[in-house]
This record gives structure tokens, sequence and C-alpha cells, in this order.
């Protein structure tokens, strides 16, 4: 049986303060895999994540990019969320005077609204949201705090993975959800995203440690260098970049 | 001269006290004139648009009902049968005025409590002449010689020594558009006797068509007694095209204390301006204020903190949310006299500015004659954060929702301060 595209990229360009980053970018990715992405700092690895994402200055040039079968780049950054497209940012922003669950209210009601599902009634969304976080080590008093204002750097990674878990996308870039843990937050922020995964939903991990691969396993590797991919492989490829790293693909300038 | 001076027929003409206080009104108003540009004082909010003289007075018997308009269109018709506001989820002691006129009156009050309307105080309560026109400079504010010039309309409010108010006393005004080009004045007078407690919101609101244009002069004279505290709270929603000016001048004894916190939102021209006079030792005033505002409107916060004595101590916090060609001013003084030492007086300034065109004028003013005083004034301005709105929005909230939640963060430490639950969540959501 052929698997069905869900993330179709072709040839994608794209410019960041006038400074072209993502230089003829091609991916497919299909219904239930797990796709890594590796690479140097300053490869253009999040700003790929941000173009998908639609935000604002990350100017496509050229190319195209299909989301179940639409066009991705004509949707506002809220419509694409509510198709069902999400980032796990590398550095969240703080937002202070808005609460966790005040923030997560609108974002689960205005996705609900665009799949034509009743808004949650706030008893109904606390609960779900406390037995969620629970899972995650999330405390009810981190979730009346305002938006990762004074977390640290793990808890951060877990909101955004609690995120995850109760919008339910499907299609999420995980950008670098690793950075920042401890080995046990590692493991707990893993389960959480494997959890959620199924044969309907994909994912885009972007990570610079095999360790969070261990965990989230994936069925394809790609090597990022400058804009583009450079070598994809199996998840035996982690492995070899692991000893090898990236020389082999940087160009020397 | 301005056509604000109209021949009018006003209560009590025969009481000798009170036609001089109006004649006196009358005079520094003539003697002033309407600001220009160049009054110091009104540097930044030009009120030319007082300058016309279409601006018309009612006497009290006018404006009963609807059948004194011009309503000859249909939809001027339509809007003049909904003439209610909407009523205010908040307990309270209701007192309403419609088109700057006293209506009906509040409900029963505690002992030790009364309110009277300002010509039932003047015949009856020989008490109202220590109050009325004794702390309003009326020759440094000449919006307030011009309400002097009229007083009539308003009320007295007392409350004796020791008495603590359970619920807030509620003024409500609301101007409905069938007048044209209605303008009024208000003249409020509130007393906190010692040890005393009172909390009061003032609302102003209209209804009819929305661009409607008249013209509210406010005055209210607080005093506030020894260990007194009096929270003052007010929501400004005038109609687009109206004109609103509001002055509060207070006077704080000993210990005594004033809170406020005015929100505005309304009006093509707005002052609300408060001065506070804390007179004796350990006497505090905290003095804050919002402005939300689009379209062409401008919208003016004047504060003068005067304190003139030993340990007293004052806070100000303003924010304002600036969009479209909107105009947004804040000038606040802070004054220490020379005996008012081991005092302590705050400002900060924020404002958020939604579009280019928007416009913020910022007037910080300290005056300090003591040493041994702890004071400071900030003021800044920006934007709404791109990447905390891109956050929402890639969360799947619409941009303008992301913004509306934003705005009500920027301005959640303001709520906060609010200690009167019901009126906290009604005016979060005003905002
Ligand atoms: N707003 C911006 N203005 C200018 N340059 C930018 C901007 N955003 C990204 N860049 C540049 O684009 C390049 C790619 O950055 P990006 O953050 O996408 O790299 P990355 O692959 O995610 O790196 P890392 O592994 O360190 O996270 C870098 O050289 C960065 O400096
Ligand atoms: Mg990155």
């Amino acid at each position: 049986m052929s698997k069905t595209p869900l993330l179709e990229i072709e040839d994608l360009c794209a410019k960041v303060a006038d400074k072209e980053i993502i230089k003829g970018f091609n991916l497919t990715i299909n219904e239930g895999e797990i796709h890594a992405l590796m690479g140097p700092n300053g490869a253009g690895k999040s700003t790929l994540s941000y173009v998908l994402s639609g935000k604002q200055g990350y100017e496509v040039t050229s190319g195209k990019v299909l989301f179940k079968g639409k066009n991705l780049l004509k949707m506002s950054t809220e419509e694409r969320a509510r198709e069902g497209l999400f980032l796990i940012m590398q550095y969240p922003v703080e937002i202070p005077g808005v609460p966790v669950t005040t923030f997560l209210k609108h974002s689960v009601n205005a996705v609900r609204k665009h799949q034509n599902l009743p808004e949650l009634d706030t008893m109904d969304f606390i609960k779900m949201v406390r037995e969620e976080g629970k899972k995650l080590g999330i405390s009810n008093d981190m979730l009346k705090r305002p938006i990762n204002v004074g977390f640290s750097g793990g808890e951060k990674k877990r909101l955004e993975t609690l995120q995850l878990s109760i919008l339910k996308p499907t299609f999420a870039i995980l950008d670098e959800a690793d950075s920042g843990l401890d080995i046990d937050a590692l493991k707990v922020v893993a389960d959480g995203v494997n959890a959620e995964h199924n044969e309907h939903n994909a994912m885009l991990v972007i990570t610079h440690y095999q360790r969070l691969l261990n965990y989230i396993v994936p069925d394809y590797v790609h090597v990022f260098a400058d804009g583009h991919i450079v070598q994809s492989g199996g998840k035996e490829l982690a492995l070899e970049l692991e000893k090898t790293g990236y020389a082999q693909f940087v160009k020397e300038k | 001269m301005s056509g604000l001076l109209q021949e009018i027929k006003l209560f009590g003409d025969n009481i000798p006290w009170l036609e001089a206080l109006r004649e006196k009104g009358k005079e520094a108003f003539m003697t002033q004139g309407l600001p220009t540009a160049k009054t110091e004082a009104w540097k930044y909010t030009r009120p030319r648009d007082l300058q016309t003289d279409d601006f018309v007075m009612y006497e009290n018997e006018d404006t009963e009902e609807c059948n004194h308009c011009s309503c000859e269109e249909e939809e001027k018709k339509d809007a003049c049968h909904h003439r209610e506001i909407k009523n205010i989820p908040i307990e309270g002691y209701e007192i309403n005025f419609y088109n700057g006129k006293l209506q009906h009156n509040h409900s029963e009050l505690p002992k030790g409590v009364f309110i009277q309307s300002l010509p039932e105080a003047i015949i009856y309560n020989d008490e109202i002449k220590h109050y009325l026109g004794k702390i309003v400079d009326i020759n440094n504010y000449p919006f307030a010689a011009l309400n002097t010039a009229y007083i009539e309309e308003g009320v007295f409010i007392h409350i004796d020594k020791g008495i603590k108010l359970d619920k807030p006393i509620i003024l409500i005004n609301h101007t409905h558009s069938c007048h044209e080009n209605l303008y009024y004045n208000i003249r409020n007078v509130i007393v906190a006797e010692k040890d005393s407690s009172l909390e009061f919101l003032e609302v102003y609101k209209y209804s009819g068509i929305e661009k409607s244009r008249y013209f509210a002069n406010i005055v209210n004279e607080i005093y506030i007694g020894r260990n007194a505290k009096i929270k003052h709270y007010k929501l400004q929603e005038e109609a687009f095209k109206a004109v609103h000016i509001a002055l509060s001048q207070v006077k704080v004894k000993e210990g005594g204390e004033y809170k406020s916190f005015c929100m505005q939102k309304g009006a093509n021209l707005a002052r609300n301006e408060t001065k506070v006079q804390l007179t004796e030792e350990k006497a505090k005033a905290e003095v804050n204020a919002a402005y939300l505002m689009n379209g062409w409107a401008t919208i003016d916060t004047t504060t003068d903190i005067e304190h003139l004595s030993p340990e007293t101590c004052s806070n100000q916090l303003v924010k304002g949310i600036v969009g479209g060609d909107a105009k947004g001013v804040f000038q606040g003084k802070i004054h220490i006299a020379p005996d008012a030492v081991k005092t302590e007086g705050h400002q900060l300034h924020k404002a958020l500015l939604l579009s280019d065109r928007a416009e913020i004028d910022c007037k910080p003013e300290l005056e300090i004659y003591a040493d041994d005083v702890k004071c400071s004034h900030g003021a800044a301005s920006g934007e709404l954060d791109a990447e905390q709105l891109f956050y929402m929005r890639s969360r799947g909230i619409d941009e303008d929702t992301a913004k509306q939640i934003l705005i009500e963060a920027y301005l959640e430490d303001l709520f906060s301060q609010i200690d009167n639950e019901q009126i906290r969540e009604w005016l979060r959501v005003s905002k």
C-alpha cells in the first residue's frame, strides 16, 4: 500500500533579513513517519521551522509546500496551526501577564472550533489540562503562572510538550525539544511525544544529539547543511554523525 | 467670548452665597477663557472643538422625554427608543443622571450615610457651604470655573465618622443623543469623615446614535478626613464625538487615603484631571489610570499630587493603548513642599502604540523642595511584542484575539490593584 504524503516540500528557498538561508530544500514526509533533521549550528534548521509556521519576516522566494495536499504557504500562521501543524520552539517566548491556562483554553478552543467541535467548558478543560500536565510533571501551580515566565529550560520544554499533547497536531516540528532537559526530563518529554504518535500523524525532530533519538526513534535521518539536505539515511546515520561530526558536509569558508 | 456661557435659569438664584459663588466662577472663566495653544497646562490637548458656539445647555424641564429632540430621521428615532443603559452587574447604591440631570434617588442607605441632590443640600443642609467650591482653584482651571458658574446638577455624598460603607455608590451618567450638541455641567461633593471608608464608581455612557456630539463638564470635590479612605473608580465610555472634561480635586487629611482608578475609552476629546493635596502627615494617594483608544480621539490623563506634610506617600501608574490616529496624553506632576520630609512619590507611565500614526505625549514633572524624600518617575512606550504574537498564533489563536490577550496582560497590574471584585471584573470586561 502506498503511503499518504502529509507534508511535501519542493525546492523551497527562503530569506530572512535579506539573507538567503533556505536554499533548495526538498523533503516529503508521509503519515506515520518520524524524520530527524540534524546539522551544524546556523545551518537554517530553526529558520525552516519558522518558514513552515508562517512567521513574519521569513520570506519564501521560491518553491512550494503542500500540507495534506493544500498549499501551506498561503495560510496564515493561525490557519496552519488549526489545520494541525505544531511547532515546539527552540526558544519558547515568555508572556508576562498571561496565565498558561487562559492561553491554552483560547488555543484549544480555536483549534476545536476549526474542526467543528464544541468548545470545552472551563471545568472539563481544567480537568483535562491537569491530567495531561501530571503525566509531564507539570504542577497545577505552574499552570496558573504566566506563560514561560521564570520557567526553567526544562519546564519550558515540558510546557511545549503539554501543548502538543492537548492540541494533537497531525504534523509536529520539534526544534531541539531536548535542549536544556536533564536525563529524566528527556525521557518524560520523549514519552509524552511518543504517546501522541500514531499512523496518521508525523513528526520532524530537529536535534543535535543522538540521545533523543534513542527515545523518539526516527524512520529517516537527514543531514541539513547550508540551507538544504545533504545526506539522508536510516537511524544509523545519527550514530555515524555522532562519531564523524559535520566536517565532511560543511564547505570550507 | 465662547458660547459656553449661556443665559439659562438656574435653581436658587435667590440664594446670595450660591449666586456669589457662581458669579466668581463666571468671572474666573471670562478672565481665563478657553485654553489655547499657549496655555501650558493644555499644551498637548487642545480643546479647539469647543470654540464653536453650537453647544446648548438645557433647562431642567427640557430633558424629560424624547419629544423635544429633533428626531426626524428614522434612524435617529429608532435610536431614541433604546435609551436604557444595560444594568451594571455591580451591587451598590445607584444614582442616575440622564443627559446631565439627576434622575431618581438611590436605594435606602445605611445609617450615617446620606446622599442629597445638590439643590436639596443647598436648601436644607448648611454643611454644604463648608465644602462646595472650597478646594477647587477656579483661577487655574478654566473648566472648573465654568462648572462653578453653573452649579446646579450633582450630588452631595456624606459619610459620618467611623462608618464603613458596605457597598459602592455608583454614579451612572447616561447621555442620550436626542439633544443635538447638548452641554452640561455636573458638580459632586463627597465628604468622608474621620475613620470612615467609602467606595464610589462613576460611569459615563451614552445611548442612541454613536455620532452624537455633546460636552460633559464634571467637577468632583472630595474631602477625606483623618484615617478615612475613599476608593474612586471611573469608566469613561462617551460617544465618539463627545467631549468629556473632568476634574477631581481631592484633599486628604492625616493618615487618610485616596485610591483611584480611571479607565477612559470614549469621547473625541477627553481629559481626566486629578489634583490631590496631601495636607497632613501620613496621608496617602494612589492615582491609577488606563486609556484605550482608536480613531481620531485625544485622551488626556493629567495628575497633580501635592505633598504638603511629612511622611506623605503617593503612587501613580498610568497605562495607555493607542491605535489608529489617536493621541494619548499624560501629564503627571509630583510637588513636594519644603516641610514634606520623609515623603515618597512615585510615578510610572507606559503606553502601547498599535499603529504608526498613533501618538503619545508624556510630560512628567517633579518639583521637590524638601530633603530626605524618595521620588521616582518613569515612562516607556512600545509596541505589541511580535514574538509573543507569533507564539500565540502558532497555537491557533487568531491575531485579533492574540492582541486582546496581550493588551489585557499589559493592563493586568492595574486591574489586580482593584480591591472590589465586582468592579474589577466589570472593568476588565469593559476594557
Ligand atoms: N532574523 C534574522 N536576522 C538575521 N539573520 C538571521 C535571522 N534569523 C536567522 N538568521 C541567521 O540564519 C542562519 C540560520 O539560523 P537558524 O537559527 O535557522 O540556525 P539553526 O540551524 O537552527 O542553528 P542552531 O543549531 O544553532 O539552532 C544563522 O546564520 C542566523 O544568524
Ligand atoms: Mg535552531
